[in-house]
């Protein structure tokens, strides 16, 4: 355990050595977040509600899903990476489990995050357009369940993604895809109230509503608590389900790999 | 009985093989094309506890890929390997945990931290006691000398450092193996001297197996006694150094400097090569007497100086290597 420790430390600490970077990041997301304000702020037209839906409930959804991207930050190449210049060799040569060393990673990675952008990112908020207090406290712990579960699901879906580059070697184009499927569909972009209804169905089949959305519904009150269990079984079924389709490629991955370079 | 125990593997891989520019571009896109490569064709050998052992063989032998399946990285397409009881690409975790790898080419030091930092993380992910780290790393630290560069970023240490304290991270968990892909590769003659003195060292006094591979001969003449040589994928030779030149090549060569210029008669199963007009080089097998070729020479002409000289192990082994590539 010492040894996961070890690295998850390290990345933490390895982060906060571009701070310039960091700070434009911060940035980044706080502009994303008040351009996407301001569009729904306009289609609102100074309407109180559509469809039932707040502005308030709107602007709660972007700061909720797009700070928790800035935490779910699951690193896409970090397979890919050491399989096209081949220094898997030597990552496999630990008595260590890789799995658990890219957990550990992500982990060291999000911890910092959590405290270097999404509070910063969130003190922004409170500060200019406000943010709606959670519906009650067991509703707020909820949320963090679900938002932990939420991460589950990303991870996994990157996780399967990366293993197949023992396979693509360079999978850009397959990772660019699904940060394109997580943006549109996750209600990071467009809140899922306002999907057409057939579309609301669809994505119920697919996992990138059980990312970001659910969290946000369930901080808002709007589930009961056997919707809760009902939305936080399907992110359990998700991540199990696309962790075995990645651990499948992991283990034929392996028997296929190559070392470039010698 | 055998620590190391490798039954018939092979591996092959598939490479891709596509035309160069614009058109051989074009032409991968539609159809690719692949190429099956045998890398490791049917090699079995066995290696005893505590032994040193060179593989050597020209480059893309297929020596690195036996070395990445030894340690676990590969697994061979088919045949068998144990290692004390273990077969390392099934239980790679437990395995690697007894084993040390030196890769000359590939760092495996954090490139922005000190050295010391990367010896830290190390003794973190092999669970070293503290009690072994600590003698393990001050016996390491005097052995190769580490002590001036111990606290710089790696990046800053010069190649024949880094190797040093590439070597001293393979080693600070005791492993039972210890593999070495072209441990001196760009290192200096004083590096290269140092790194061999410590291998031996540590051979003899911890009774580690050690195998290697490199393309220095002295390498192998200093820290090996067994040799196993790898050529397109085969094994072609595989015993004592020493037994190589009774294996391939049983020739001597006698130079001789004669007072003036000389002819000399053709004599019977020697061959005569002219150096210049004074000097002559006579290459004959182990059928000749020296005794008999030497009085014979003194008899007939006038002698200067003679000069009796086995062929050394690089010119035989060129001559496997050419012999195995022409046939």
């Amino acid at each position: 355990m010492t040894a996961y420790i070890a690295y998850a430390r390290k990345v933490f600490l390895g982060r906060s050595a571009y701070r310039f970077d960091h700070l434009m990041s911060i940035l980044s997301v706080v502009l994303q977040f008040f351009i996407f304000c301001e569009i729904y702020r306009a289609l609102y037209g100074g309407a109180e509600q559509i469809d039932g839906i707040t502005m308030s409930m709107v602007t709660t959804n972007f700061v909720l899903s797009l700070g928790l991207g800035t935490i779910f930050s699951p690193d896409d190449y970090f397979l890919p990476n050491k399989i096209w210049d081949g220094s898997i060799s030597t990552e496999l040569l630990r008595p260590i489990s890789f799995k658990g060393r890219m957990i550990a990673e992500n982990v060291g990675d999000s911890a910092f995050n959590l405290i270097f952008k999404f509070i910063p990112v969130l003190i922004v908020a409170l500060l200019t357009t406000g943010v709606e207090p959670p519906a009650d406290i067991p509703c707020l712990l909820l949320f963090i369940l679900s938002a932990v579960l939420g991460y589950g699901v990303l991870w996994s879906i990157s996780f399967a993604i990366q293993m197949t580059s023992f396979w693509l070697i360079n999978i850009w184009s397959l990772v660019t895809i699904k940060n394109v499927f997580v943006n549109v569909l996750s209600g990071s972009m467009i809140p899922l109230w306002f999907m057409p209804e057939w579309m609301q169905g669809v994505l119920d089949f697919t996992p990138f509503a059980s990312i970001y959305f659910t969290p946000v519904q369930i901080y808002l009150g709007q589930l009961s608590y056997g919707e809760i269990a009902a939305k936080c079984a399907i992110q359990l079924v998700w991540i199990v389900l696309i962790y075995l389709i990645g651990e499948i490629l992991w283990r034929k991955g392996q028997r296929k790999l190559i070392v470039q370079g010698g | 009985m055998s620590f190391i125990e490798v039954k018939n593997i092979s591996k092959t891989f598939k490479v891709s093989k596509r035309g160069s520019g614009i058109p051989g571009m074009l032409a991968n896109l539609v159809a690719p094309k692949y190429e099956k490569r045998e890398a490791v064709k049917d090699i079995s050998f066995s290696i005893g506890q505590g032994e040193t052992v060179g593989f050597i063989g020209p480059n893309g032998a297929g020596k690195s890929t036996t070395i990445k399946m030894l340690s676990g990285i590969l697994y061979p397409d088919s045949g068998e390997i144990t290692c004390s009881g273990v077969i390392p690409y099934k239980q790679r975790k437990s395995y690697v945990g007894r084993i040390g790898v030196v890769f000359g080419q590939r760092s495996q030091l954090q490139w922005d931290l000190p050295v010391k930092d990367s010896f830290e993380l190390l003794k973190a992910i092999y669970r070293i006691p503290d009690d072994v780290y600590k003698k393990n790393l001050g016996r390491f630290t005097e052995m190769l000398d580490m002590s001036g560069f111990i606290d710089q970023p790696v990046r800053q240490l010069s190649l024949g450092q880094r190797m040093r304290s590439d070597i001293a991270a393979a080693l600070l968990h005791s492993p039972e193996v210890v593999f070495f892909d072209e441990p001196t590769i760009g290192v200096d003659v004083i590096g290269k001297e140092a790194i061999r003195g410590f291998i031996r060292e540590l051979n003899a006094e911890d009774n580690v197996t050690m195998i290697f591979t490199t393309h220095d001969m002295q390498d192998i003449e200093k820290t090996c006694k067994r040799v196993i040589i790898i050529d397109k994928g085969s094994k072609v030779y595989d015993g004592a150094l020493t037994d190589i030149r009774e294996h391939y090549d049983q020739t001597r060569t006698l130079e001789v400097e004669f007072t003036t210029n000389t002819e000399t008669e053709p004599i019977n199963g020697v061959e005569t090569e002219d150096i210049d007009a004074r000097h002559k080089r006579f290459i004959f097998g182990k059928d000749i007497h020296i005794n008999d070729l030497m009085s014979q020479l003194l008899q007939n002409y006038s002698v200067r100086d003679i000069n009796i000289s086995e062929p050394d192990i690089e010119s035989i082994i060129r001559k496997i290597y050419s012999r195995e590539g022409a046939a």
